[in-house]
């Protein structure tokens, strides 16, 4: 993998965050809605189809945005990270949640009972890197000659798929409903929290380094070796393609409820992920780098460069930089939790065109994550929806929401995000937050 | 309602396509890396030279003999070394060693075959047997005794009794007769032989002669040897050495210009040959780099000779070794201007004479372990001054990993040469970087040397007092750094300059060293 490409998965973080999913929380009417509360089920509805749909939550703290990397000179588009590196706080987070879900059926069974079943992927994780990491990848060691830099990042990438089958049951004007997800891994990278420090020195004499490590990530599928022979440091990457069945196995739940108060008012509550974990078997190894590595170059002895008689040879010298970052690697299985995901909403029906509510969410795990906002949706047609949503979460309290939903015959179209300006210029802001998708509903 | 669907579409349109714009692939896929330079900084070697060793390095060029003393204080004398000259006694002990002396009457005499100028009053035989022989042409059998005088073992004259039968068609030879303990004495150069024979009727007689006159009776001696020998040595002249000593400090093509404070030429002989030996210089002489002669005049010399020590047998020396030392120095020799030249080696010859003052009284002793030893050192502490003294050393070089970078990705590099000097010196340095056919391809710096090391700190002594760092950016085009990378010979070329431009002298000590270090810069295009 080319530095570039490193820098370039770094920085693009920044277009995948937790899922919060405001707006489709204020939007039951929708099948995938099903995905935040297993009690939602669209009325009236006996069977339903759920088509693709995609859902992209990201942000990166602090200020950068795309336009930070993309530069545009002479017609082409340039990516050049340096002013993005200028922009970059001394310590940087960038997380993000991806959800695709490739298709989903539901079946109301009764007035009572409905049965439901699909399958999604899901890409989410959290990088907290310092800023001297892609300012040495991408300005080289040479500008910090002096400096001891900081390069450990913190790592927590997860990509898995969810197979999921449920169950909901009506009591009058109260749904329950409950999923169960067998969940597949397909590759894992976390860094472990008690060994996280990789300081390197260039030394203004002859440009010695040190490297002082203590350093170590567990890896399944993703990092299949590190090579740093010559000026770089490569790291090979195994093979990304999702595949649907692994060796790596879990199970996590969803739980919820829709609660009709009145005919126009209701509330609803869902826990997503409970005790949602992974067992990562599959080429799961634990890479460790540990200890204070100097590289001083070649030593040639005095008498070999008086008697000139043998070789100066630099050939075998250079080759021990890679003994500078090498990482032992130990096969071992570990195991990771799925961070739990609440949902709250509350809505009231105006009159036929207008609802008001409000959507709460929050996750819990080691990246806590909260929102909430008010929302006001408008149907002008009966197969048309407009919403807008004022969200406040971690990061901004200026948030507006769009939500538009066309229901043309059994057809549920949409297009949604809780922060729609990040949707039409996602490359002037730090977060971008969408869902699409379709179904078929009969 | 019209009114209503247009502004669904409207809106519907709106959401639609600045989705779409703002998430086109062209965003992604159409992206170029703008053109960024990184540069990467890391060591490439370092070492340590030290004083000691670069020394040595020039000693092993040249003789064995040739050795770095380290004084008590650090500092350091350069000897070189001519081949030692060697006289041993064994080479006048081979007289008499083996022969035939015949016997023509029960009386006889024969001179001791002693080196020219040289009267043996005494001979200790160390080994070695004689062998009697007789052609008794008489009828009857022969009894009686050989004996020599001159010869005897604890007091008792050498003698042999023999019995002879008759021999007419051949001769009577008697079994080897061991000689070791024996000593010669002789006061006139002579041995006497003699023989009594009797018949068998107890008459004295005489072997009659062969026919034709040849002697009946003889004695062989075989593989004599002496442990001892006293005597009178006459005038005798033999070479000692002739050879040369390569001074290697000053043997380059190259300019330069050293001056070594108080450079030395010394002579020491070994001497137990128990006698007078004068050592005769018939040519002591420095060699110019042009081949100019500068001839070595010292005062030491009378008429370019010279007396060694010598074990005196007045003196009741024998045994003994007796040394003389001749040194040549700026107090009482013209070495000093000679070595302004730059000599590169002393030639020599030196020729050995015995009893030179033709003293007719002089009695000496050889034992058979005597010997004469000459050897001829240059001695150079190394206490001096150089400026612009130029040399040169042939490195190979193997770049490894280098030489396979590709380079397309890099716009230039930089070496960064580092010196920490804790020697009087400074150095002006180039290197040339030879390809196969040890054809220069380029050079480290362009446009000629270039001075990397200043010469550190020296006190009133000459003596180092501090280190000196130098730190030299030579930055190289990729173009060159791609020819320089695949060469595989280099050629180093130094100028050193003592302290102060090469007027002070100043003293080289074995601890002495210089840390040369070089690191390097590349930039390279992502």
């Amino acid at each position: 993998m080319r530095l570039s490409t490193l820098l370039l998965l770094l920085f693009l973080c920044v277009h995948l965050s937790a899922q919060q999913e405001l707006m489709l929380q204020s939007a039951p009417e929708l099948w995938h809605s099903n995905a935040t509360n297993p009690a939602f089920f669209p009325q009236e509805k006996r069977l339903v189809i759920g088509l693709p749909a995609y859902a992209l939550d990201a942000a990166h703290s602090g200020n950068l945005t795309l336009n930070d990397i993309y530069a545009k000179r002479n017609g082409i588009r340039y990516i050049d990270f340096g002013a993005a590196i200028d922009k970059l706080d001394p310590e940087n987070t960038v997380h993000f949640d991806q959800r695709i879900e490739t298709v989903s059926i539901g079946l109301r069974l009764s007035k009572k009972w409905a049965l439901q079943a699909g399958h999604a992927n899901r890409f989410t994780g959290a990088v907290t890197y310092p800023k001297d990491l892609p300012a040495l990848l991408w300005n080289g060691n040479a500008p910090y000659i002096g400096q001891t830099l900081n390069i450990g990042p913190k790592i927590a990438l997860f990509n898995w798929n969810e197979w999921s089958v449920g169950a909901m049951r009506s009591f009058g004007n109260l749904t329950i409903g409950a999923k169960m997800k067998f969940l597949t891994g397909v590759s894992a990278l976390e860094s472990d929290e008690n060994h996280h420090k990789a300081e390197i020195y260039t030394n203004p004499d002859i440009y010695q380094l040190t490297l002082n490590t203590d350093y170590a990530f567990n890896s399944s599928s993703i990092i299949s070796a590190f090579d740093t022979a010559g000026y770089g440091f490569r790291v090979s990457l195994g093979s990304l393609n999702g595949k649907a069945f692994t060796a790596n196995t879990g199970i996590a739940y969803d739980f919820g409820f829709n609660w009709q108060l009145t005919k126009r008012i209701r509330v609803s509550a869902s826990v997503l992920d409970w005790k949602g974990k992974i067992n990562w078997t599959e080429n799961a190894n634990y890479y460790k780098s540990n200890g204070t590595y100097e590289y001083e170059g070649a030593v040639f002895p005095g008498t070999d460069i008086i008697n000139g008689g043998d070789s100066l040879d630099f050939d075998s010298k250079i080759d021990t930089l890679n003994d500078i970052f090498k990482f032992v690697k130990t096969p071992k299985e570990f195991s990771t939790s799925l961070p739990t995901r609440y949902f709250a909403s509350f809505s009231f029906m105006l009159n036929a065109r207008w609802t008001f509510g409000a959507s709460f969410y929050k996750q819990s795990g080691a990246q806590t994550h909260s929102a909430l906002g008010f929302s006001a949706r408008w149907s002008p047609l009966k197969w048309a929806t407009i919403a807008a949503m004022y969200s406040v979460d971690d990061r901004s309290v200026a948030n507006i929401g769009m939500q538009f939903i066309l229901k043309p015959g059994p057809f549920q179209l949409y297009l949604m995000s809780d922060n729609l300006a990040n949707v039409f210029t996602p490359r002037n802001t730090p977060a971008l937050n969408l869902r699409a998708g379709a179904s078929l509903v009969f | 309602m019209r009114v209503k669907t247009v502004l669904v579409f409207v809106i519907a349109f709106s959401l639609f396509s600045g989705f779409f714009s703002a998430c086109t692939r062209e965003d992604l896929e159409q992206v170029e890396i703008s053109d960024h330079t990184a540069e990467f900084a890391f060591p490439l070697f370092s070492t340590d030279l030290l004083m000691k060793d670069l020394m040595l390095n020039i000693l092993n060029d040249t003789l064995s003999g040739d050795t770095l003393y380290i004084n008590s204080d650090n500092s350091m004398t350069l000897i070189y070394t001519g081949d030692v000259a060697e006289k041993k006694a064994t080479d006048i002990f081979n007289f008499l060693e083996n022969g035939l002396v015949p016997i023509a009457d029960s009386v006889s005499s024969s001179p001791i075959q002693a080196p020219d100028g040289v009267t043996v009053t005494r001979a200790d035989i160390k080994s070695g047997t004689i062998t009697l022989i007789i052609y008794n042409n008489t009828t009857d059998t022969v009894s009686g005794i050989f004996e020599i005088t001159q010869m005897s073992a604890n007091g008792v004259v050498f003698n042999y009794p023999f019995t002879v039968p008759p021999t007419p068609n051949t001769v009577w030879i008697s079994p080897p007769i061991d000689l070791s303990g024996n000593i010669l004495l002789s006061g006139s150069n002579l041995l006497e032989f003699k023989y009594y024979a009797y018949n068998k009727d107890g008459v004295r007689i005489a072997f009659p002669s062969i026919n034709g006159g040849f002697a009946p009776v003889f004695v062989s001696f075989q593989n004599l040897t002496f442990s001892y020998l006293q005597g009178y040595w006459g005038y005798s002249s033999y070479p000692l050495t002739r050879d040369t000593i390569e001074i290697d400090l000053n043997q380059t093509n190259l300019d330069g210009n050293v001056k070594v404070k108080n450079p030395k030429v010394t002579m020491k002989i070994s001497n137990s040959w128990g006698f007078p030996t004068r050592g005769k210089i018939k040519y002591l002489s420095f060699i110019g780099k042009d081949g100019t002669e500068y001839k070595l005049n010292s005062t030491i010399f009378v008429d370019d000779a010279v007396d060694f020590e010598f074990p005196d047998f007045t003196k009741n020396e024998v045994g003994q070794t007796k040394y003389t030392y001749l040194k040549m120095d700026e107090t009482n020799s013209n070495i000093a201007e000679i070595f302004n030249a730059q000599p590169t080696r002393l030639v020599y010859e030196v020729e050995g004479i015995s009893n030179a003052n033709l003293d007719p009284n002089v009695i000496g002793f050889l034992t058979d372990s005597s010997n004469i030893k000459l050897s001829v050192g240059v001695e150079l502490l190394l206490e001096g001054s150089a400026d612009n003294f130029q040399t040169d050393q042939t490195l190979d070089l193997d770049f490894g990993t280098y030489s396979a970078l590709d380079t397309t990705e890099i716009e230039a590099v930089e070496f960064k040469l580092v010196t920490e000097n804790q020697t009087a010196i400074s150095a002006a340095v180039q290197i040339f970087f030879l390809d196969e056919n040890e054809n220069k391809v380029d050079s480290l710096f362009v446009g000629g040397p270039q001075f990397i090391m200043n010469a550190a700190p020296v006190n009133a002594q000459g003596i180092v007092s501090g280190v000196t760092r130098k730190e030299n950016f030579i930055p190289m085009s990729i173009a060159r750094f791609e020819r320089v990378r695949a060469t595989k010979k280099a050629v180093l070329q130094a100028a050193f300059t003592t302290a102060d431009g090469g007027q002070v002298p100043v003293k080289l000590l074995a601890t002495d060293q210089v840390v040369i270090k070089m690191g390097l810069k590349v930039k390279t295009r992502l």
